[in-house]
C-alpha cells in the first residue's frame, strides 16, 4: 500500500471545516475524483517526486517562466510557476451553472461599460453613483461616445471565483483589463498530457485547445477593415515584463505578430508595423499594456512602451484595440459591489453567481463595522491587483492593523473590505504525500464582435502554496493546477 | 519581418559566435606561457583581460589579477556585459523574442546552454579549464549544427549568419592584434610560439600544416589566418561569407539603392582588399596596420548595417 493512501478512501489529512474538492468527508472521495485519486494513490512517492522534478525541468527548458523583480538584484529572476500535478476536477452540471453565471456577468459588465461611455442610464436611474464613475482612475473620458467594433469592450477577461465552506461559488473579482494566465492553462494541459497520457485517455474531460482557435477568431472578428486576412498583433511591454512568456506563447499559437511599441508607427490615422520590407497596416491590436501606457499622446506622456497616435487611429475607426481602453472602469474593486445590480438592471435577471459580501469604506456605517472587526477582514485597495496593497486581518500583526486603520481613516474611499472567506481546499503533492492547500479559480472569457461570451472550459486553478495561506497570486508565490471539466 | 527582429537575429549570430571565440581565446591564453609569467603569475591574466578589452570594468571589482577572479569575471559574471555567460544569456533572450519565427530546437539548445552556464561555478572551471571551455565550444557547435540542418534559408537565416561572420572576422582580427601588439619588441621566436597557440585555438593547426608543412614562420601563420580562402575562421573567408549572406537578403526592391546596397558594397570592398593582399604585408609593422584597418572596417560595417536594416526611426515622421 502506498504512503499516500493509508486506508483506501480515507482522507490523508484532516478536513477541518473547509470544503475539500476531493474528499466529501473523512471516509469518502467525491465520485468525480475517484479515478484521479486511484491513480495518484497507486504511485510511489519516488515516482511522484520524479514526475514533479521532470515537470519543473520541462518548464525551465521550455522557458515557461515569469519574471520577478527584486531591487537588490541586478538581474531579474526568472521563475517557473509551481505546478501541482493533481488536477482540480469540476463536474459537468456544476460547470454549466458556473458558465451560465459567468456569461451573465460578462454580458452585464459589457453593457455597463457601453452605457458608461454613452448615455449613462445606470447613473441617471440612480443605480450607480456618478462620483464612482468620474473619480474612478480607470474611467477614460476619451472613450465617451466612441463606437467600438461590435460593441465588444471586454474581449478577454478573467473572473476569479472561490468556493466557500458552504460549497457555493462566489465571485471574488473581475479582471477586465489585461488578465493573464492563459498560457498556464494551455501549457499546463499539454504538460499533463505528456506526463500522464494514461490519465487523459481514461478520463473524459473537455478539451481546451479549440479555445485557442476561438481566441483567434474573436480577435479577427473585431477587424474594422474588410480584408479577408486581417493583420493582428499582440502588443507587449517587452521581454522584461513578468508575463512575457505568455505574450510570446499566445502570439506563436495564434500565428499573430508579437510587437513592442517601437515596432509600430502611426501615419494618417492608421497603425503600421515597421517591417524590413516597409510598412504593413495593422487591423487588430491585442494589447497587453495598461491604458496609461498605450499612447503617450493620449495618456501617460512619459510612456516609452506605447504608440504615439494609437488613440487617434482608434477614434478614426482604423484599428481595433482589445481589450478596449477604459474597461477598467468596471473592474475597480469598489465597482464590484454593484455588479449584481447591473445584472438586474441590464438583463432583468437574478444573478446566478453571488458576490462576496463587500463593505465600501466610504460609507460611514460600513467603515465603522469594518474597523471594529478588522482582524476578521480582508482589506483591499480598490485600484491595486496582484495581491498588493492588501491586509488579511487574521494574518496581520498588531502593528499592521494599526497602520491599516490609519490608512483607511485617511482615505476611506480607496479601500473595500470583505469578511475572510474560507477558500476551499484541494490536495497538492508534497514531499510526503497529499496535503491540503487553499485554491481559487480564474475563469477566462473571450468575447468577439458577436458579443457572445465564450468561457474556456475549466480555467486556471490557483493554489496558495504556503500551508494555511489564502494568497494565490503568482507574484506572491502561488502555484497552479490543471483544471478539468468533465464532459 | 520586423526591424527589431532582424536586429535580434543578427545579434544571436554575433553572441553565439562571440561566446565560442571567448572560449577559444581563454583556452589559448591558458596555454601560452611566457618567461615573465613565471615571475609574475598575474601578468598572464592581465593580458587576457586586455585581450578582451575589459580592464577598467575588471579593476572596478578586483585589485589584482588572480586566476580565479579573472576566469570568473570573463566567464560567468553576468555583471560583465561581455562575459561568456552574458553573451549566451543575451542570445537566449533575443531568441525568446523570436520564438515564433524559429525552429524550437534552436530555443531548446540556447535555453539549455544558458541554464547550464547558470549552474556552473568558478570551481567547475578551475577543476578542468580545458574541458570546461571545450564544452562551451561543443554547445556553440550544437547550436550551429541545428541552425544548419533545420532552418529555412530565408532572411532569418541570412541575418544570423551575417552576425556570425562579422563577429568571426572581428574576433580573429582581435586575437591576432593582441598577439602582434604584445610581442612587438620580442624576438621572432616568441611571437612564433604565440601564433602557434592562436592557430591551435582556432582549430587551424592541422589545416595549416597542409599548406605550410615545411615553413612555420610567423608570416605564414598570419597569412593563413588572414587571407586563406578555404579556412573557415580566416578573416577573408569570413568576409566572403558575410558578403554572400548580405547579398541574399530578400528585401523589397524599393528599399534597394539605399542602405542595403551600401552594406553589400562595403563588405565587397573589404573582401576585395583581402583578396589582393600581398605576403609582404604579413610581417612586422605592416601587419599591425593591416589588422588595425580591418578592425575599423568591421566596426564601420556594423554601423552601416545598423542604419540600413535595424533602425527605422526615419520612417516614423
Amino acid at each position: 500500500m502506498s504512503k499516500l493512501d493509508p486506508l483506501p478512501g480515507l482522507a490523508p489529512y484532516a478536513l477541518q471545516h473547509f470544503y475539500d474538492e476531493m474528499y466529501a468527508d473523512e471516509r469518502s472521495i467525491r465520485p468525480h475524483y475517484k479515478h484521479v485519486n486511484r491513480m495518484f494513490s497507486g504511485m510511489s512517492p519516488e515516482e511522484l517526486q520524479g514526475k514533479q522534478k521532470l515537470m519543473q525541468r520541462r518548464m525551465m527548458e521550455e522557458g515557461i517562466t515569469f519574471t520577478l523583480y527584486n531591487p537588490a538584484q541586478d538581474q531579474p529572476m526568472e521563475r517557473t510557476i509551481p505546478f501541482d500535478m493533481i488536477p482540480r476536477i469540476i463536474p459537468k452540471a456544476e460547470w454549466e451553472r458556473l458558465e451560465a453565471g459567468i456569461v451573465q456577468r460578462i454580458t452585464a459588465l459589457n453593457l455597463f461599460i457601453h452605457d458608461i461611455y454613452h448615455e449613462q442610464y445606470i447613473v441617471k436611474d440612480g443605480i450607480v453613483p456618478r462620483r464612482m464613475i468620474i473619480s474612478n482612475c480607470y474611467f477614460r473620458p476619451e472613450m465617451t461616445g466612441l463606437r467600438v467594433p461590435g460593441g465588444a469592450y471586454i474581449t478577454t477577461s478573467g473572473i476569479d471565483l472561490i468556493r466557500h465552506h458552504d460549497g457555493e461559488y462566489y465571485v471574488l473579482e473581475d479582471n477586465l483589463r489585461t488578465p493573464s494566465g492563459f498560457s498556464y492553462l494551455f501549457k499546463g494541459r499539454s504538460l499533463m498530457n505528456q506526463l500522464f497520457p494514461e490519465l487523459s485517455f481514461a478520463s473524459s474531460i473537455r478539451d481546451v485547445d479549440h479555445s485557442l482557435n476561438r481566441f483567434l477568431s474573436v480577435l479577427r472578428s473585431l477587424s474594422p477593415s474588410r480584408t479577408k486576412d486581417p493583420v493582428i498583433a499582440l502588443l507587449t511591454p517587452g521581454e522584461y515584463n513578468s508575463a512575457y512568456y505568455e505574450h510570446a506563447f499566445l502570439a506563436q499559437q495564434m500565428g499573430i505578430h508579437l510587437v513592442e511599441g517601437r515596432d509600430l508607427v502611426a501615419q494618417d490615422h492608421k497603425i503600421y508595423l515597421k517591417e524590413m520590407n516597409g510598412l504593413r497596416r495593422v487591423d487588430v491590436l491585442y494589447r497587453r499594456l495598461d491604458d496609461d501606457f498605450i499612447d503617450p499622446l493620449a495618456f501617460q506622456p512619459s510612456s516609452l512602451l506605447g504608440v504615439a497616435g494609437l488613440m487617434n487611429a482608434y477614434r478614426a475607426g482604423n484599428i481595433a484595440i482589445a481589450n478596449a481602453p477604459g474597461t477598467g472602469v468596471a473592474d475597480d474593486k469598489a465597482m464590484y459591489v454593484y455588479v449584481p445590480d447591473m445584472i438586474r438592471y441590464y438583463l432583468n435577471e437574478e444573478p446566478i453567481l453571488g458576490n462576496v459580501p463587500t463593505y465600501l469604506l466610504s460609507r460611514p456605517q460600513e467603515r465603522q463595522y469594518v474597523l471594529d472587526n478588522l482582524s476578521e477582514m480582508v482589506v483591499k485597495e480598490t485600484s491595486l491587483s496582484g495581491g498588493y496593497g492588501m491586509l488579511i486581518g487574521s494574518e496581520a500583526t498588531k502593528q499592521d492593523l494599526v497602520d491599516f486603520r490609519l490608512k483607511i481613516l485617511a482615505e476611506p474611499e480607496r479601500y473595500i473590505a470583505q469578511p475572510i472567506m474560507s477558500l476551499s481546499r484541494a490536495p497538492v503533492l508534497s514531499g510526503d504525500g497529499m496535503t491540503p492547500r487553499h485554491i481559487d479559480l480564474r475563469a477566462f472569457v473571450l468575447m468577439g464582435a458577436d458579443r457572445k461570451p465564450h468561457v474556456i472550459p475549466g480555467g486556471l486553478t490557483r493554489v496558495a502554496m504556503r500551508e494555511g495561506s489564502l494568497v494565490v497570486n503568482s507574484s506572491q508565490g502561488g502555484g497552479v493546477k490543471d483544471t478539468w471539466v468533465m464532459a | 519581418m520586423l526591424n527589431r527582429n532582424a536586429e535580434a537575429l543578427f545579434w544571436i549570430g554575433r553572441y553565439i559566435e562571440r561566446a565560442e571565440n571567448h572560449a577559444r581565446l581563454i583556452d589559448v591564453h591558458y596555454h601560452i606561457q611566457q618567461e615573465e609569467d613565471f615571475q609574475a603569475e598575474g601578468h598572464k591574466w592581465s593580458r587576457l583581460i586586455d585581450a578582451l578589452g575589459v580592464r577598467n570594468e575588471y579593476l572596478q571589482q578586483f585589485e589584482s589579477f588572480a586566476e580565479q577572479d579573472v576566469l570568473s569575471f570573463i566567464t560567468l559574471d553576468l555583471g560583465n556585459a561581455n562575459s561568456l555567460f552574458s553573451c549566451v544569456h543575451q542570445a537566449r533572450n533575443n531568441l525568446r523574442t523570436l520564438r515564433q519565427h524559429l525552429p524550437s530546437e534552436l530555443w531548446d539548445i540556447a535555453n539549455g546552454f544558458n541554464l547550464w552556464l547558470g549552474e556552473q561555478s568558478v570551481a567547475d572551471i578551475m577543476s578542468s579549464p580545458h574541458q570546461f571551455y571545450q564544452q562551451i565550444k561543443e554547445r556553440a557547435a550544437m547550436f550551429l549544427g541545428a541552425e544548419q540542418s533545420v532552418m529555412l534559408r530565408g532572411n532569418e537565416w541570412h541575418f544570423i549568419e551575417s552576425g556570425r561572420f562579422l563577429e568571426r572576422a572581428e574576433n580573429t582580427t582581435r586575437i591576432l592584434q593582441a598577439v602582434t601588439v604584445s610581442c612587438k619588441s620580442k624576438d621572432i621566436n616568441s611571437i612564433y610560439t604565440q601564433l602557434q597557440a592562436v592557430l591551435k585555438s582556432v582549430s587551424g593547426y592541422q589545416a595549416f600544416r597542409r599548406y605550410y608543412a615545411d615553413d612555420m614562420s610567423p608570416e605564414c601563420i598570419l597569412e593563413f589566418l588572414i587571407v586563406n580562402p578555404h579556412f573557415p575562421r580566416s578573416i577573408r573567408f569570413s568576409f566572403h561569407k558575410l558578403e554572400e549572406h548580405l547579398a541574399k537578403l530578400e528585401l523589397d526592391t524599393s528599399e534597394k539603392g539605399s542602405g542595403h546596397e551600401k552594406v553589400i558594397r562595403q563588405a565587397g570592398k573589404i573582401k576585395a582588399e583581402l583578396d589582393y593582399m600581398e605576403k609582404e604585408e604579413m610581417s612586422g609593422d605592416l601587419v599591425e596596420d593591416v589588422l588595425q584597418a580591418l578592425m575599423l572596417s568591421c566596426q564601420k560595417l556594423g554601423k552601416t548595417m545598423e542604419g540600413a536594416f535595424f533602425r527605422r526611426e526615419g520612417v516614423s515622421v
